[in-house]
């Protein structure tokens, strides 16, 4: 198997249901939503490698389901979290509502460390039906100082921005850890299959930035 | 099937059969003591493992134990759901009965209900006609042939309009060309439905390795219990708990704005336009209404659970079937098929089936959608241990790359596996699920272990976490067919019958 990436970040997408967060992540890693008009059930997951500053990254996500009900399968994946994207509907004040309740589950449930961007989805809406302004959005990420974004699955705005934002927090905040696994994987693992490399990070994952 | 002694086994099967849809605790698992109608092959091969299986006969897993005792306070039935209601500040002071209620208390109620529905203003179109069809019997045992709903589902195929019933006794072979075999079988079939009573454990022998198309609306009502084993009865049940339904409608539908309910109400209805995007059939308006109606009356009937998400997907295979009752399918595709050609009679009936029919299905596993989906949790536990069993190799590779069983498998049995296959694999499947008694429950259990081992090869193939999770999530079912659920089916009740009386084998061996 030749190898593809060297590095591996995990985001995780919470949201109420609906918000379009399985359109955004489709968008973003297939860049096609047509095939993805079902609900998320627990827990789904894709991945998408990048260049980023001229490192190779390979981003898992996982994509939660919104619904209260799968929210005891879907806490248990907030531990492995580096970065959460916090989805709401412009269209739907509730789910900006319920951000508050999304970032309480990630203050119990993530680590103390994990970095967030706050996204408004469906920026595509004709403005008759926005429900949330994009002040109210700002002023929420200000106050919690994480990036803001208003985002349109649908018309591929501002997709791409987020994640890669997000990305690149998180390989900042982890800089050391992923300098060093650089540095160990130019002198040790060359010639390994990926799945050696994963294996290794799986087994001794102390300060290490990938977590399998 | 014509046999003199027929009618008292049939009697004794009837009871035990809806014994045991209440006695069991609903979606728990419990041991197996083997299905009874298995495909012959898997007979054979099972019996190679027999010697294995009965030496462990009286083990009952502590884990199952342990649940079984969890739950059976939790769900005794569906009218703790409906107490539970009361608290809810709903008006529920009719409707507190259960299925077996004498008919004409069923009737009265409905009488009153449909008084109140006149001068109420409701959303569900309620033609004039609608009124006259579902008028309860103005004494309590008419005759089935002047049942104006009477005709499709008590055992005949009827294609053409209400007004004109078939008599009740016999199943119209289609003019299409059949294989001989199957043809047999559509006679067998025939001769089972329409006799006075149908045998039920002959009803389940015959379906298990799938039921002909034209006789499966007839038989899934049957053997979900749904409609009696007794013909003459048949009629009358299908018009009341036609009503039945509409009366939940007229009672409950216009509480879905109200601030407790809106939760629910919205989710169902985000879920409606995300339900099978694929098949047009399922994407018109009028089915979405349907779609919406029942969802929102099972959901709010059920408050211990609610509406889960999944629960939409439940509704399709019902659906699709019952619908298929009353088009001529020679001509038609299903899955494009525009209702507006069928009337509102029709498709009130093709709803409150669909209704009742999945209530029946999930009052099996309703713990797989309360709080916390203990029953899926306890699944997934039991999938892996299976697993373990009977592919070492794939289960040590799954650990050795920390692929987890919930990351795969949580859908499996949140969907019921709807979402790995093709619909009408999932109707064959469902075939089978219905004769196995509680194949929703259990045996979908020993299909999971039969689909993931399926794929042992490839999945060995995929020496990372990624790739193993990824081709787990899309596995390539997209071309499979009935041919495919057959061989998934067999070598499932292959699994059930060793293990499923011997859930300590391990530990067995291992001491
Ligand atoms: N107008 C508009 N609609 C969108 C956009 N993204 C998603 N939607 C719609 O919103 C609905 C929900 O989208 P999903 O991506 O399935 O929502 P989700 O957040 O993953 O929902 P759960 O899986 O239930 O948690 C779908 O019907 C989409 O068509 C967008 O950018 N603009
Ligand atoms: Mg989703």
């Amino acid at each position: 198997m030749a190898k593809q990436y060297d590095i591996i970040i995990r985001l995780l997408m919470v949201g109420d249901s609906g918000v379009g967060k399985t359109c955004m992540l489709c968008r973003f890693a297939d860049d096609d939503i047509s095939s993805t008009h079902v609900s998320t059930i627990g827990i789904d997951f894709k991945i998408k490698t990048l260049t980023i500053d001229g490192k190779k990254i390979r981003i898992q996500i996982w994509d939660t389901a919104g619904q209260e009900r799968y929210e005891t399968i879907t806490k248990q994946y907030y531990r492995r979290a580096q970065g959460i994207v916090l989805v709401y509907d412009m269209k739907n004040e509730e789910s900006f509502k319920n951000i508050q309740k999304w970032m309480k589950y990630i203050s119990d449930f993530a680590p103390e460390d994990v970095e967030l961007i706050l996204v408004a989805n469906k920026s595509d809406a004709y403005n008759s039906e926005r429900k949330v302004s994009k002040e109210h959005g700002e002023m929420f990420a200000k106050e919690h100082r994480i990036p803001f974004y208003e985002t349109s699955a649908y018309m591929d705005m501002n997709i791409n921005e987020a994640f890669i934002m997000l990305a690149r927090i998180v390989m900042k905040r982890h800089k050391k850890e992923i300098d060093k696994q650089m540095e160990h994987i130019r002198l040790f693992c060359r010639e390994d299959s990926d799945a050696h490399i994963i294996e290794k990070q799986g087994k001794d994952n102390n300060g290490c930035c990938v977590l399998m | 099937m014509s046999a003199p002694g027929l009618n008292n086994d049939s009697k004794k099967n009837k009871r035990t059969f809806w014994k045991r849809n209440t006695e069991k605790v609903p979606g728990s698992i419990k041991p197996v003591y083997g299905a009874k109608h298995p495909p012959t092959e898997a007979v054979i091969q099972a019996s190679l493992a027999n010697t294995d299986q009965s030496k462990n006969r009286n083990k009952r897993p502590d884990s199952f134990a342990d649940f079984d005792h969890s739950t059976s306070d939790a769900w005794d039935d569906a009218e703790d759901d409906l107490m539970l209601m009361g608290t809810r500040k709903l008006s529920i002071e009719e409707t507190i009965e259960s299925n077996n209620d004498e008919l004409h208390n069923i009737a009265n109620e409905n009488s009153t209900n449909f008084q109140g529905a006149k001068s109420k203003n409701i959303d569900v179109p309620m033609s004039s006609s609608h009124h006259k069809a579902f008028q309860p019997p103005s004494s309590p045992v008419p005759s089935p042939n002047v049942g104006s709903m009477g005709g499709p589902g008590v055992g005949i195929r009827q294609t053409a309009v209400i007004e004109a019933p078939k008599p009740v006794t016999a199943i119209r072979i289609p003019n299409i060309p059949v294989p001989d075999r199957e043809l047999s079988k559509l006679h067998k079939f025939g001769q089972i439905l329409s006799g006075p009573i149908t045998d039920l454990d002959e009803l389940r022998k015959l379906s298990w390795s799938g039921i002909p198309k034209p006789v499966r609306p007839s038989a899934w009502k049957i053997l979900l219990g749904y409609l009696p084993t007794n013909i003459d009865r048949r009629t009358l049940t299908l018009e009341r708990k036609r009503s039945e339904y509409f009366s939940f409608i007229d009672q409950y539908f216009d509480t879905r704005h109200e601030t407790i309910h809106r939760d629910t109400y919205r989710q169902i209805h985000i879920d409606i336009p995300r339900t099978n995007p694929l098949m047009p059939l399922f994407h018109q308006p009028k089915v979405h209404q349907i779609f919406e109606r029942i969802l929102y009356i099972w959901s709010i009937r059920h408050p211990a659970s609610g509406y889960v998400q999944g629960m939409n997907d439940l509704v399709t295979p019902f659906f699709v079937v019952f619908l298929s009752e009353y088009v001529d399918d020679s001509g038609e595709n299903l899955d494009i098929y525009d209702v507006n050609k069928l009337s509102d009679d029709i498709l009130k009936c093709i709803e409150a089936d669909s209704f009742w029919c999945m209530t029946k299905l999930l009052d099996g596993i309703q713990d797989n959608y309360t709080f916390a989906q203990p029953g899926i949790q306890l699944k997934v536990n039991a999938l892996r241990e299976l697993v373990q069993r009977i592919d070492g190799p794939l289960h040590s590779h799954l650990e050795k790359h920390n692929v987890e069983y919930l990351q795969f498998s949580f859908r499996w049995m949140n969907n019921l596996i709807m979402r790995e296959i093709p619909l009408k694999c999932t109707i064959r499947l469902w075939d089978t699920y219905m004769s196995e008694g509680d194949g929703f429950a259990n045996f979908h259990l020993y299909v999971c272990a039969s689909l993931l081992v399926h794929w042992s090869d490839k999945i060995r193939r995929n020496r990372d976490f990624h790739s193993i999770l990824l081709f787990l999530q899309n596995l390539p079912t997209k071309d499979w067919d009935n041919e495919q659920i057959g061989v998934l089916v067999a070598e499932a009740y292959r699994w059930k019958f060793m293990f499923a009386d011997a859930p300590n084998h391990l530990n067995l061996i291992k001491k």
